[in-house]
């Protein structure tokens, strides 16, 4: 460890400017201390703490000249990494009907963040999960954060709101930084923590600290440790949670909550997000932008006109069981580092650590809740398109066609899958793939607004663009050599056909297929050529009903759920559903009582995806992202959830 | 775009400042682009184009109806009007002059005049939604040019309008403003207004006066009572309620909670 | 209607800002009827501002007008700064000549380009007449633009600025973000004076008047945000404070907004004609050059050249401007701190249109008691009625169609800002029999 005098201070910024550096750290600015760029230590908050309270923010003048005396403040080093507003890719669309996606890549200088927190560190380390680990790697995040290099600055005082010390993230740095750096009223401590961070220290000149220096660090730490304004139980959190969701306590909350979104804006974590496009007058020339989005926000949870989230209520929940609960199953760690400026920056003064504690003093029993596995991160950039052509469009009824499209090099796809289709200045909406041939592959889109709408007018030989495939498959391994039955309704059928198709090809694993179809008329019925070949295989029966119909109809006419239970349900069945939630439910609870275990029941699940990749959050099912870890989850996984309000 | 095949778009003004009606004009760098794309068919405060009584496939409306006549043409407006956008917080709201509304109607027309018979005005000051069905509300105290220029590139592009409905707090943190009411006390309507201006009267160091409009669940009472507690008077709350968008509803609402 | 009978009549004049028309009927000729209609909704303003607090009155007031937001602000703060005995710092007063210099020069651009001009060449409006003069009306949408970005840095927006505040601004510029404007500010300068070069060159049909000139005054600089005086061309100059003495409103049955004369019932003319008139040894020097070279023999009294007259101002503003930048020095508070106490003030500026008055009672509690304004157009309503009378000789020769587009050019030379006049109708109202002052 090495040390300098306050008055040398300046090589620090001498060091960083000559390695190539532009310094981004603390100042003082409209009455907070911010984190903007510096020239020297003449910038910094000499003197200025921070006197935090919820909803109370004030700087105050210390009586001593310590350049780093304060805790955190309104701004993050997440808006330097996942920028509050950033362009993906430019899009084009020429008259010939092609289309063109460039990627548009961070192009910031190289930059040193001075004044990193270990509560701070140790957010950057969770972003890191969200945002590297897979399946999909976000690009620009990935470069921002190779590039940024870090001087952090252990605590020694503690803050009035601050609890690092519960959550086990502070307030020492020792880890994750290039530079560890720590204040002392007579010097600086430095510390490396990798080669480039050397490269610096090596620039620095300073002297070796001496052994009362060392002391002085770690008394002051303990003290910072000891000095914390809350705390936070966080044993058990999750399960705790998940176990109370119907708690008076979040109906109390929203009396007072704002549901307007500052807390996710400054927590150093959350990285929810929305896109939009932007273009010109005539949208051949469009931009599609991201942008810091929030669980507090009306389109967060909102699919096709139906909100998931309507109330205060609601939103609020999603917040606290994600951050500090279903997080845990999606990521390995909390979402919470215990720097409190949630409660700082919240405009009514809530404390997560007061609701938490109240709901944990008078709780029902925990929930369990799945562990998360990580899977491999693929390194393509997932959040830009590709060009696909139209081959050939087939109208399979007054709202719904079928696209088949090719691209290049082709998808490896599975039955269950979807893809993210797109045109340049139009929008972009999640498709099921319900099929493929050869290198060739079927896309069935419902019109139903103006993505869906557009991309159903197209014709063969136009492009559009697109991304995936995302999501995992029907479980056709896990159904082998047992009865199949596949439920689906309205458009639903659309994503189970590619599993139909392979369930026939195969009879000899799946002697015994059952189709149940619901549809709202005759004239919705889709795949109709295709279902009488169906029909004619040994080994597969079907029925169809209709909500309702004309004399012609000769069929069935009613809900799904009856042409279920003509037939004795087996136990030993797979059943495969796909549907209106609504019709999922009814047919869940039917075969329920029919002694069907939970873990053969498969439900096709749809929420709102902006990238489909595992960034946007807002496809979340509680501890389930529906883009990765499902559309298609096992009814035991998510029964708990299944049909509750707010989720 | 062919201009046989441009659509067809009016702009109308009722009763109020003109500034929404400017914005589409203040669109400089576009606004030649814009009259390439579409037909400014009516739009009196630009040109003397006579109305040719046919129908329009936007209509934008600025103002509030105030006066009889404000009824009828609306009425008409709809009538021909394959999209009625209403511009501005006098449309959407009934604006400022929606402070009369108030006001028993009974005072407000005794004026001192030598002959009242001559002003002939409603006693209320009301949304265009008030009286026929609106296809969409650009909110704004003016509305902001971008968001004017997103909802005409939407119609003509054919998507969805990037137009979102949340606090003006989002905005303000992007921004990577400091929140002006945590860290100077000062009052401001950003929680509970709808986003648009960019997060403008923070970004100036003062609060937010509501020009947007409630948002989504605005949750005006919670907001209220924390000003209560910080020591404002209820007379101030009241006022900081009913300003330009005083009469909408959860803006009202809140307000009338706090008169003696 | 018989041979020796003409009416010309708009029953909604266009390309003015607000709603209006004018009906003018001549006999055998002599002029039976002249009347400039407004029945734009009267909005009650003076009304809204009672029991409001004096610092919500510049968001109210700016609300008057989307055109002239800042005349508003600006007039209303002279009257409740100088009710109150609050002196903001030279830094602060520089700022608020900077705004609006902004100002005029997005107003008078609007109205020179897209508003006027139109009508000097033939067209219905300035998209029509870009398909031929293309890099005129970009001119002039630049020159709106550089006002417009002027104003908005300043103020926060171009439309209802949100920074001017009693005592000062909420927040004031860097030097370095006005720095950053000067580029298009002189670009701004030397596209204004390329105008005053085409409005000069404009035809204009002959017509004079003999106008009585009210402009505010006081002061050694052009006037604009500030004057304590009211000069009257003939007369005394009038001190603001006894503006209601001198100046007379009064309501007509054909028109929502009053009209405003001289206490002896004269019609009168504000706006920059009046400016000119009375001011012109104070525009700065390259105004005052382009006026020399370009502009009409002073005194002008034809309003068919003010369109150039406000292409001089436009140069003026932007002259000003450049050199406020330069000159700029960041205040050292952005505000000063205000104390309520019961008090009446007035005050008036130069708003693009001509002279706007604001008087304003007080209460202890801060609460506005008692709010008058009286705008320009108010002011103009009678001398335009007046000029329409004049102008009726000349139009007997013309083909109808054209004598009523001559009608219409006249009463655009006004810039009539008609959302603005009809919002100052006064209302007493009487609670339970108590006396409230008219």
């Amino acid at each position: 460890m090495l040390a300098l005098a306050h008055a040398e201070l300046g090589r620090l910024f001498d060091a960083l400017h000559a390695e190539g550096y532009r310094v981004i750290g603390p100042t003082v600015r409209s009455a907070a201390i911010v984190y903007e760029e510096l020239d020297g230590p003449a910038d910094l908050p000499v003197g200025w703490t921070d006197e935090q309270a919820p909803g109370r923010y004030r700087l105050v003048r210390r009586d001593d000249d310590a350049a780093f005396g304060y805790v955190v403040g309104p701004h993050t080093w997440k808006a330097h990494l996942f920028p509050p507003r950033e362009r993906l890719f430019q899009a084009r669309r020429r008259p010939d009907g092609r289309v063109g996606f460039d990627p548009v890549l961070p192009d910031e200088p190289p930059t040193a963040f001075l004044g990193v927190r270990a509560c701070e560190v140790a957010a950057m380390e969770v972003q890191d999960r969200v945002f590297l680990e897979g399946p999909h790697a976000e690009p620009r995040y990935a470069a921002r954060r190779r590039q940024a290099f870090l001087v952090g600055v252990s605590c020694l005082e503690a803050g009035q709101l601050c609890f690092c010390a519960s959550t086990s993230t502070g307030p020492r740095v020792d880890h994750g930084v290039d530079l560890a750096m720590a204040e002392l009223p007579g010097a600086y401590l430095f510390e490396a923590g990798t080669e480039r961070g050397r490269a610096v220290l090596d620039r620095l000149s300073a002297r070796p600290a001496t052994a009362e220096e060392h002391r002085h660090l770690d008394e002051g730490i303990e003290r910072a440790r000891g000095q914390m304004g809350r705390t936070l139980a966080t044993d058990g959190l999750p399960e705790l949670l998940f176990g109370n969701l119907d708690h008076p306590r979040w109906a109390a909350v929203a009396e007072r909550c704002l549901a307007c979104g500052n807390c996710t804006s400054v927590c150093p974590t959350c990285f929810c997000s929305s896109a939009h496009e932007e273009s010109d007058l005539t949208g051949d020339d469009a931009a599609r932008v991201r942008t810091w989005d929030s669980c507090f926000s009306l389109e967060h949870a909102e699919i096709h006109g139906v909100n998931v989230r309507p109330t205060v209520e609601d939103r609020y929940r999603q917040w606290l069981t994600h951050k500090v609960g279903s997080w845990v199953s999606q990521f390995g760690v909390s979402g919470c580092v215990g720097c409190g400026r949630c409660i700082a920056w919240c405009p009514v003064g809530i404390d997560l650590t007061e609701e938490l504690a109240a709901i944990r003093a008078d709780s029902a029993a925990p929930a369990p809740m799945p562990v998360r596995q990580a899977p491999a991160a693929a390194t393509d950039d997932a959040l830009v398109p590709r060009a696909a052509v139209v081959i050939g469009v087939t109208r399979e009824s007054a709202d719904v066609v079928t696209l088949h499209l090719a691209c290049d090099p082709p998808l490896a796809l599975r039955p269950g899958q979807f893809t993210m289709l797109s045109l340049p200045g139009l929008g972009e909406a999640a498709i099921s793939v319900s099929g493929t041939w050869g290198d060739a592959f079927e896309q069935t889109i419902r019109d139903v607004g103006a993505v869906s709408g557009a991309l159903s007018a197209l014709r063969p030989g136009q492009q559009l663009g697109i991304r995936g495939p995302y999501g995992n498959g029907w479980p056709l391994d896990a159904a082998r050599g047992r009865p199949v039955v596949v439920i689906a309704g309205g458009i639903g059928l659309a994503p189970l056909r590619g599993a139909i198709r392979f369930l026939l090809e195969h009879p000899l694993d799946y002697p015994d297929v059952r189709l149940v179809y619901g549809t709202r008329t005759p004239d919705d019925i889709l795949f109709g050529h295709e279902m009488l070949g169906w029909a004619s295989r040994p080994g597969f029966r079907m029925a169809i009903t209709v909500d309702r119909a004309d004399l012609s109809w000769r069929g069935d006419v009613g809900v799904v759920t009856r042409l279920l239970r003509r037939e004795p349900l087996s136990p030993e069945a797979t059943y495969l559903m796909c549907g209106p939630e609504v019709m999922m439910r009814f047919a869940v609870e039917a075969l329920t009582a029919a002694g069907v275990p939970s873990d053969h029941l498969y439900l096709a699940m749809e929420r709102h995806m902006k990238c489909a990749a595992g960034f946007c959050g807002r496809c979340q099912y509680g501890p389930f992202f529906v883009c990765k870890d499902g559309p298609i989850f096992r009814h035991d996984q998510v029964a708990r959830l299944f049909g509750r309000e707010g989720f | 775009m062919a201009a046989a095949t441009r659509p067809r778009l009016g702009v109308f003004k009722l009763a109020s400042c003109d500034g929404c009606q400017l914005t589409l004009l203040d669109c400089e760098d576009e606004l030649l682009a814009v009259a390439g794309a579409v037909d400014i068919v009516r739009f009196s405060e630009a040109s003397s184009r006579p109305d040719d009584g046919q129908p329009f496939d936007l209509t934008l409306v600025e103002g509030s109806v105030s006066a009889p006549e404000h009824v009828e043409q609306i009425h008409r407006l709809r009538a021909r009007s394959k999209r009625l956008v209403t511009i501005g917080a006098c449309a959407n709201a009934g604006g400022i002059q929606a402070l009369r509304n108030w006001v028993d109607a009974e005072e407000v027309m005794r004026v001192v005049y030598a002959r009242p018979d001559y002003i002939r005005s409603l006693a209320t000051s009301t949304p265009i939604s008030a009286h026929v069905p609106v296809d969409f509300e650009l909110r704004g105290c003016p509305i902001a040019r971008e968001q004017l220029l997103e909802l005409i590139t939407a119609m003509l592009t054919g998507r969805r309008p990037a137009l979102r409905d949340e606090s003006v707090c989002m905005e303000c943190k992007r921004r990577g403003n400091v929140c002006v009411t945590v860290a100077t006390g000062e009052p401001c309507l950003g929680p509970v207004t709808h986003t648009g201006c960019g997060a403008l009267c923070p970004s100036y160091d003062r609060g937010c006066y509501g020009c947007f409009g409630p948002r989504e669940r605005a949750s005006t009472g919670s907001l209220a009572s924390w000003f209560l507690q910080q020591g404002m008077v209820p007379a101030e709350a009241l006022r900081r309620f009913r300003g330009i968008n005083g009469w909408s509803e959860a803006f009202r609402k809140e307000s009338e909670r706090h008169e003696r | 209607m018989s041979a020796e009978e003409k009416v010309y009549q708009v029953d909604l004049l266009t390309r003015v800002e607000g709603e209006g028309s004018f009906y003018l009927r001549v006999r055998e000729g002599v002029v039976e009827e002249a009347r400039l209609s407004i029945f734009e909704a009267p909005r009650f303003f003076e009304a809204l501002l009672r029991g409001r607090s004096m610092f919500e009155v510049p968001d109210i007031v700016a609300r008057i007008c989307g055109i002239c937001p800042v005349a508003y602000q600006m007039s209303a703060l002279a009257a409740i700064e100088g009710a109150l005995g609050v002196a903001p710092s030279p830094e602060v007063r520089a700022l608020r000549r900077l705004l609006y210099c902004g100002e005029w020069i997005e107003s008078h651009a609007l109205h020179v380009f897209l508003l006027h001009a139109p009508d000097f060449l033939g067209y219905p409006s300035a998209v029509e007449m870009a398909k031929d003069h293309r890099a005129v009306v970009e001119r002039g949408l630049s020159l709106k633009k550089a006002g417009n970005a002027l104003i908005a840095l300043l103020g926060g927006r171009a439309i209802h600025p949100v920074s001017p505040r009693v005592g000062g601004f909420s927040k004031v510029p860097r030097r370095r973000e006005l720095l950053g404007l000067r580029d298009a500010l002189q670009r701004g300068l030397d596209s204004a004076l390329e105008a005053v070069r085409w409005t000069a060159s404009l035809p204009v049909p002959d017509f004079e008047q003999d106008y009585v000139f009210v402009a505010l005054a006081g002061g050694d600089a052009y006037p604009l945000e500030s004057g304590d005086r009211i000069a009257v061309s003939g007369r005394a100059d009038v001190p603001v404070a006894d503006f209601e003495t001198h100046f007379v409103e009064e309501q007509v049955p054909h028109s929502n907004a009053l009209a405003c004369r001289l206490a002896d019932g004269t019609p009168y003319l504000c706006g920059p004609m009046s400016r000119v008139n009375h001011h012109a040894d104070k525009l700065h020097p390259l105004a005052a050059a382009a006026l020399r070279e370009h502009g009409p023999p002073l005194p002008v009294r034809n309003p068919y050249r003010s369109i150039v007259v406000r292409a001089i101002e436009i140069v003026h503003a932007f002259a000003e401007a450049l050199d406020g930048i330069d000159a700029y020095v960041e205040p050292e508070r952005p505000f000063v701190e205000v104390t309520a106490r019961a008090a009446i003030g007035a005050g008036a500026t130069e708003a693009p249109r001509g002279l706007l008055w604001h008087r304003y009672q007080l209460g202890a509690d801060g609460l506005v008691v008692d709010a008058r304004i009286v705008p320009p157009t108010s002011q103009n309503q009678a001398r335009i009625e007046e000029d329409l009378r004049g102008v009726a000789p000349a139009l007997l020769a013309l083909p109808h169609e054209a004598a009523t587009r001559r009608c219409e050019q006249l009463i655009r030379a006004y810039d009539p800002c008609i959302s603005c006049a009809t919002h100052f109708l006064r209302l007493r109202i009487d609670r339970a029999g108590e006396e409230v002052p008219s």
